[in-house]
């Protein structure tokens, strides 16, 4: 039994790679570590309910954590792989960027995949393996103007994952980056059309990404044969980058 | 053999399995330092593993860095930290 746990698994991207897993094998167990929409969730649940069960997780709150990692290893005493998946961008020009939209967006995106690495690392320093995925973004890399704040933060992330993966390589722990590029997820929700148009002109592939195709670059960086990669940042982009 | 001794003897035997030392146990002095001059030559990383390993096979908990530096300077202060627990 490999025991996974995704934050942000009511969303697009949450929901296709925890399906993924669920489909690779029947050994995954995948929790789906919601906020406060669960009804993705828990159709998805509900379609896997031996192998999959929806966990109440605010990534922004350490004790939150605790209590989710609580409940997982009460009932499975281990914890494999984790994906920091939750996210969410506020744009603005700096100028105009309330200080809210800068706290919101460093708080869920950088200061949660901090919490999360430090709520499973004593279970996997313990178990002495485990793997962890940091769901990044092209924006880290690019820094296109009126993302200040989801830039930083996603910068911040790979900072995170790299250094993250030296401290913990020795002890058989993998953490690793994928950094999505335009992908067809509600994070696209509010683009007009002439929006989507111009950011498929900016893609080599000239489509936008499919959440399944982030989704198979998780389940690679979590799989046995990738037990040697770690501090890595694969970018998921259609060649933008 | 006492009690002590036993327990120390497993102390050795955790942090050389644990850690992957290329030492055997019974190569670590009681009151050798772990880290440092003169040490087994343990960093921050055996630290951080050497914490949960105590957690998990002795129940002693070291809540923070404070108490680590003084838990974990030699085989005498870790059997001595799982006495108290213990008691």
């Amino acid at each position: 039994m490999r025991v996974i746990l995704v934050t942000g698994a009511n969303g697009g991207l949450g929901q296709a790679i925890s399906r993924d897993f669920l489909n690779e094998s029947k050994e995954n167990f995948v929790w789906l570590g919601v906020r406060k929409a669960i009804d993705k969730a828990a159709t998805l649940a509900s379609e896997f309910p031996e192998r999959c069960s929806p966990v109440a997780l605010d990534v922004t709150n350490p004790s939150n954590w605790q209590s989710a990692l609580k409940t997982i290893l009460a009932r499975q005493g281990r914890i494999d792989v984790l994906v920091n998946n939750a996210g969410r961008h506020r744009d603005g020009l700096l100028a105009n960027l309330d200080t809210a939209a800068w706290d919101e967006v460093l708080s869920l995106n950088l200061d949660g995949v901090f919490h999360g690495c430090r709520a499973v690392l004593s279970s996997m320093i313990s178990q002495r393996h485990g793997r962890i995925i940091n769901i990044s973004s092209l924006s880290a890399l690019l820094a296109p103007a009126g993302q200040t704040n989801y830039a930083a933060a996603k910068a911040g992330v790979i900072a995170l994952t790299q250094a993250l993966a030296k401290e913990v390589a020795r002890i058989g722990i993998t953490v690793n980056a994928i950094c999505p590029g335009y992908i067809e997820t509600e994070g696209l929700s509010g683009w007009s059309s002439e929006e989507k148009t111009a950011a498929i002109s900016r893609v080599p592939m000239r489509r936008l990404g499919r959440p399944e195709e982030v989704a198979s670059a998780v389940r690679f960086l979590a799989c046995s044969e990738a037990a040697y990669i770690t501090g890595s940042v694969l970018k998921v982009d259609g060649g933008i980058l | 053999m006492e009690d002590v001794t036993l327990l120390k003897n497993g102390i050795k035997k955790m942090l050389v399995d644990n850690l992957m030392l290329q030492l055997k146990p019974e190569e670590i002095r009681d009151d050798q330092p772990l880290f440092g001059p003169g040490s087994i030559g343990l960093d921050s990383v055996d630290a951080l593993q050497l914490v949960v390993a105590l957690d998990k096979n002795y129940g002693l908990k070291i809540p923070d860095p404070a108490a680590a530096k003084e838990v974990l300077q030699s085989v005498n202060t870790i059997a001595a930290a799982v006495q108290q627990t213990a008691k």
